[in-house]
């Protein structure tokens, strides 16, 4: 059983403001192959700029 | 309730003064947007999205068929808005991805992004949502399911 929770809260009318996603458990992740650098979620990482699963974890 | 939903199926669940819509994340990046940064949310085959909304009826149906399809097959990105920002007023719906989501009215929407809470009208109030392999299993609520193709 997953325990990971990576459940999205936005907002509806009336009024609230989104939840700042400067608080979420985010990993910074680098793309062997095309050395895009992003932020991400959850265990199965790829890169979203080419799709590569060839990544690792940088912090 | 254990509901079947297949990959190309959305279910909605209808209450009497709101509704919600599940679909399989089928393992699709999503990507969250700030002024400054974007966040990329991994998910599993088996997680589900659940797009909920004030409202019964086909317009609110669609509005959230529309919103799971362009997040999912379109890969449109969720923006972030800043706080106070005119625009969220605006939004209409709520979007919770994962394999579990609670619905919650008495949350401050917007707070809770690491939480596996959505908020909803009081109607749902303690519903619950369990992504499976088959679909999904939702406690606590006894109203009307619809199965239909995305």
């Amino acid at each position: 059983m997953r325990k990971e929770v990576k459940a999205l809260m936005c907002t509806v009318g009336g009024g609230p403001d989104i939840g700042a996603i400067e608080g979420l458990a985010t990993k910074e992740y680098e793309c062997l192959d095309c050395k895009n650098k992003f932020k991400g979620m959850g265990r199965r990482v790829s890169c979203p700029s080419c799709r590569s699963k060839n990544v690792k974890q940088i912090q | 309730m254990n509901l079947s939903l297949k990959g190309d199926e959305v279910a909605y669940l209808r209450g009497h003064s709101a509704t919600l819509a599940l679909a399989k994340a089928l393992g699709r990046p999503f990507y969250l947007e700030t002024s400054i940064e974007e966040v990329v949310l991994f998910t599993e085959e088996d997680d589900l999205i659940v797009a909920s909304a004030f409202g019964i009826g086909e317009k609110i149906e669609r509005a959230l068929k529309c919103t799971i399809y362009q997040i999912r097959e379109m890969e449109v990105p969720l923006i972030v808005l800043p706080k106070g920002h005119p625009a969220s007023p605006r939004l209409k719906t709520v979007v919770s991805i994962g394999p579990k989501t609670r619905l919650c009215c008495s949350i401050h929407a917007g707070t809770h992004p690491e939480q596996d809470v959505l908020c909803c009208t009081e109607e749902l109030e303690g519903l619950e949502v369990l992504a499976t392999p088959e679909g999904a299993s939702v406690e606590g609520f006894f109203g009307e399911v619809v199965v239909i193709k995305l």
